[in-house]
């Protein structure tokens, strides 16, 4: 094993398990992301997203499986897991009674790589008085001081967890084009839970997406795309003599629209080589989302995305 | 963790500092009077003299002046302080965590759980025994010529009195730090941690009255009026010392049968009800410490 530095993943989970009671929260769970990316992580309450990031930073262990963080497998209650690790929880919470300045203390005493220069130039920045106390300020300001805090930690993965869920639209833009801006700024890898779809589109550049437990999409944003086609074809047309295997298909009075998980170079084959009336165009990055949360039992993980856990 | 702790608990200390500074400052009051009326009774004098066989006088004149009063208040306060403060300190530690949903904010830093919770355990415990402490100090210190003429092996100088005003501070915390862990609401851990801690109180009120596991029957031998006199009311006790507690004298010919909790049981009693607080106290941040450990599984 000589992988170089940037090769090793900044998150990877080996088949992931995790049972509550008699029911799995989540189940068989593999991926890798690299480091440096913005990984959306999509799926319907309850798919498990939650039980994911828990056992990513340790806040859970896992029944089965492992994560691994940069090479180190994730372990509950250890420090040097949290020290790789910055966690936004949902509704980002804070203590309220505290002034901005007492989190950053709060920040400080409880993380030995405290950034306290960026935390301060942050809220500077954003016009929020440090004397201020959390709960006299507006949710966007308590996202920010949360998101602040989060940076300020110096952990290279962050883990968003539905961070901008209680947020106006422009708040929403401005935390989301700062979380954008710190990765780019410092490498750092960031994960973000969310339920906007069309907000993770603008954003990321690797995709995960979960349902009932289950992973059943995973890979980098680009080739899930250029992997997924949306064909048109007359509604005799069946199935299996299409390219690749279908995801979704939605019948019209006499034509079919099919979107397929199918290699570029098969769909065009396929369109070259089939009858006139076949076409084919790009798939569209909320429709394959959302074909793919409507069809719990599918699964489409990308070679990219779990191409080293076979070596 | 210390600043982390303090921040967090600064409200507490403060209220905590608070009724400390009414009590003393009560307490404090309450002693000197006591001290220019046991003078003024001159039993002091008396007790130098005669070790207390010529005082019944004087001491029950003292008696009289002190517990009607408001020594009485003071032992109601003392009989729920410990309860309510050590309630209002450990249903938060936990419970004010899970309910906000600050825990994930908490132990996700780079210190895990088990070490912060047992970090703010140790600095929130030694301040409860401080506190504890002081209290006890100031009482003992007001309530010594009381002590000097009257019954300390219950209360109200047994709760507020030796070691187990303190622990029974602890007892009634690790009770509610355990309720806000399993409630997760701090109001409700505050409740419950207050009445489950009553439960223990109850059993160290019977330690010192019906179940005192201290208790000596013995016979003595009398005559003419002071075998006639003898009642559990003599001042001073048919034992002659004036710390015990005779709970019944029955004459038997020339004899009295004595039935008392002899003043020497105050510091095994202490130990005995300081220990079982301390012990429900104990058990019950352990329980809290390792739930909190086990909850990843």
């Amino acid at each position: 094993m000589t992988h170089e530095v940037g090769r090793v993943p900044a998150l990877r989970a080996d088949r992931l398990g995790k049972r509550y009671g008699n029911v799995w929260g989540l189940r068989d769970c593999s991926f890798e992301v690299p480091p440096g990316s913005i990984v959306g992580l999509v799926g319907p309450n309850g798919a498990g997203k939650t039980t994911l990031l828990a056992l990513t930073v340790g806040l859970l262990a896992p029944t089965e499986g492992q994560v691994a963080l940069f090479g180190e497998r994730s372990r509950a209650q250890s420090a040097a897991t949290l020290a790789r690790v910055s966690y936004l929880a949902q509704d980002h919470p804070l203590y309220r009674g505290f002034t901005v300045a007492d989190m950053f203390r709060f920040g400080r005493s409880l993380n030995p790589n405290w950034d306290a220069a960026l935390a301060e130039a942050r809220v500077a920045a954003l016009d929020i008085p440090l004397k201020r106390k959390v709960k006299s300020l507006s949710g966007g300001q308590q996202a920010q001081v949360a998101l602040t805090m989060a940076l300020a930690k110096r952990a290279p993965l962050l883990l968003l967890d539905e961070p901008v869920a209680s947020l106006d639209p422009l708040a929403r833009l401005d935390f989301m084009r700062d979380v954008v801006a710190a990765s780019a700024e410092s490498g750092l890898t960031v994960l973000i839970a969310s339920h906007v779809i069309a907000e993770l589109e603008r954003l990321c550049d690797w995709l995960l997406v979960l349902n009932g437990g289950r992973l059943q999409l995973a890979g980098a944003v680009d080739d899930l795309l250029a992997g997924h086609a949306v064909l048109t074809v007359p509604r005799d047309a069946g199935n299996g003599s299409l390219p690749g295997r279908v995801i979704e298909r939605t019948d019209s009075d006499r034509h079919s629209t099919v979107l397929v998980s199918a290699p570029a170079g098969a769909v065009a084959a396929a369109i070259a080589a089939g009858p006139p009336d076949w076409a084919a165009e790009p798939a569209g990055f909320e429709p394959v989302v959302l074909a793919y949360l409507r069809r719990p039992r599918v699964a489409t993980v990308a070679a990219g995305a779990t191409g080293t856990a076979a070596a | 963790m210390i600043w982390v702790t303090w921040r967090q608990h600064r409200p507490q200390a403060t209220t905590a500092l608070g009724v400390f500074v009414v009590i003393a400052v009560y307490t404090l009051i309450l002693g000197v009077w006591m001290r220019s009326t046991f003078d003024s009774d001159s039993i002091g004098a008396c007790l130098a003299r005669s070790g207390g066989a010529d005082c019944g006088g004087a001491i029950a004149s003292f008696m009289h002046s002190v517990q009607g009063g408001p020594a009485v208040l003071v032992n109601l306060v003392l009989l729920v302080v410990p309860g309510i403060l050590g309630a209002t300190v450990g249903a938060p530690l936990l419970g004010q965590e899970l309910e906000r949903g600050t825990w994930q904010l908490a132990w996700s830093q780079t210190v895990p759980r088990t070490r912060w919770l047992v970090a703010k355990l140790g600095l929130v415990i030694a301040a409860l025994i401080v506190f504890g402490a002081a209290v006890t100090a100031v009482v003992a210190w007001s309530w010594s010529p009381l002590d000097q003429v009257s019954v300390r092996t219950q209360p109200p100088q047994f709760v507020a009195e030796g070691v187990a005003f303190t622990c029974s501070v602890l007892c009634a915390f690790g009770l509610a730090l355990l309720a806000g862990l399993l409630l997760r609401n701090t109001i409700g851990a505050m409740v419950a941690g207050y009445f489950a801690w009553e439960v223990f109180l109850g059993v160290s009120l019977l330690l010192t009255g019906p179940l005192q596991p201290f208790t000596i029957t013995k016979t003595i031998p009398c005559a003419g009026a002071a075998c006639t006199a003898a009642s559990t009311n003599s001042v001073p006790p048919v034992t002659g010392n004036l710390g015990d507690l005779v709970n019944s004298v029955t004459r038997a010919g020339g004899h009295l049968v004595v039935n008392y909790v002899p003043a020497s049981a105050f510091w095994p009693l202490q130990f005995v009800v300081g220990g079982i607080f301390l012990a429900v106290g104990l058990a019950a941040a352990g329980a809290a410490v390792w739930l909190l450990h086990r909850k990843t599984t």
